[in-house]
């Protein structure tokens, strides 16, 4: 798992939110371009930025997200203060799942699998929906999965 | 596919996705009672701590996750609950430190709140942050069971039957 240097200080929970409601409209331009023959190469670039994205998120850790930038300069300003802050594991996990997701349609679909491309930018589409709209983290879900499932080895001494 | 065909999809797809998340927001938080109605019947937690971890009255145990958004609020909104009642104490556990302890007790997202009584048998559990005016009526149910079977421990059990089957 990622650590950061600076687990201290919380993130506006608000911002991942923000950064998910912008991923939810380039995952669903993907899909309809990504469907249409004329427009698949447009469609296979626009889902490469998005495993950029996510990749900067889920590597560089969420405050490095370029999102995050926009929302504290251009959303933050016109808002209250949050209520509370919240840590930035959640959201940098998300993010990784994100990674996993798109990147593995990605391949998929340059090798020649075909709708590779618009089924997996809908699972990340269904995730980032959720998240932007319900505020509901489907990777926090899949975390529990997977350490149920014993994915995880046991980790000793978290703080 | 058609520009439209394409659309319909997506649509299609975000319309499933808004069903998803209407019934979970409508499931989280909320009180489940945890089934059993006799004292044995009741699945007892009595391990997770030592004993001075649990509450003399009653316990609330938090399952949570390194990647769990809502465990910190989850945290302090248990903590509140315990301090204002006496002999109630919280125990959270990491289950990416216990994964075992997320399928004996069957914990399918964190935060998950148990809510044992003094006996430390599950009482009432709780899929997501919960509702805090749901936990308040199921600790008070557990606290004031507890209460009436301490003063009236040769009383008949049919005399606190109808508060505990709530």
């Amino acid at each position: 798992m990622t650590t950061t240097n600076d687990t201290d200080r919380g993130i506006d929970p608000r911002s991942p939110r923000f950064g998910a409601a912008i991923t939810t409209v380039l995952l669903a331009a993907t899909i309809v371009l990504t469907l249409i023959p004329e427009t698949w190469v447009a469609g296979i670039v626009l889902l490469a930025v998005i495993v950029v994205l996510f990749a900067v998120g889920g590597i560089a850790g969420i405050r490095r997200h370029p999102y995050g930038a926009l929302f504290r300069r251009v959303v933050r300003p016109r808002l209250a203060p949050p209520a509370e802050l919240e840590a930035p594991e959640p959201p940098t996990f998300a993010q990784q799942v994100g990674l996993f997701v798109t990147a593995v349609a990605l391949l998929l679909a340059l090798l020649g699998v075909p709708y590779a491309a618009p089924i997996g930018a809908a699972v990340a589409l269904v995730a980032a929906f959720l998240n932007a709209v319900f505020d509901v983290c489907i990777g926090c879900l899949l975390y529990v999965w997977l350490v149920r499932a014993g994915v995880f080895r046991p980790r000793r001494g978290v703080a | 596919m058609t520009v439209g065909t394409a659309i319909g999809v997506v649509v299609g797809i975000l319309i499933l996705a808004t069903i998803v998340g209407v019934v979970l927001r409508h499931r989280t938080g909320r009180a489940r009672s945890a089934g059993g109605t006799t004292r044995t019947s009741r699945l007892r937690a009595d391990d997770l701590a030592s004993a001075s971890g649990y509450g003399a009255a009653a316990t609330l145990v938090q399952f949570s996750t390194p990647t769990c958004a809502r465990c910190p609020a989850t945290r302090r909104l248990l903590d509140a609950v315990a301090g204002q009642h006496e002999g109630v104490r919280r125990i959270e556990i990491d289950l990416a430190e216990h994964p075992e302890l997320a399928r004996r007790f069957d914990v399918m997202q964190t935060p998950t709140v148990l809510l044992l009584d003094a006996d430390r048998a599950i009482r009432t559990r709780f899929g997501g942050p919960p509702r805090p005016p749901e936990l308040t009526a199921a600790l008070d149910a557990v606290l004031t069971a507890g209460s009436t079977v301490a003063t009236r421990s040769t009383g008949t059990p049919g005399t606190t039957g109808t508060q505990e089957s709530r």
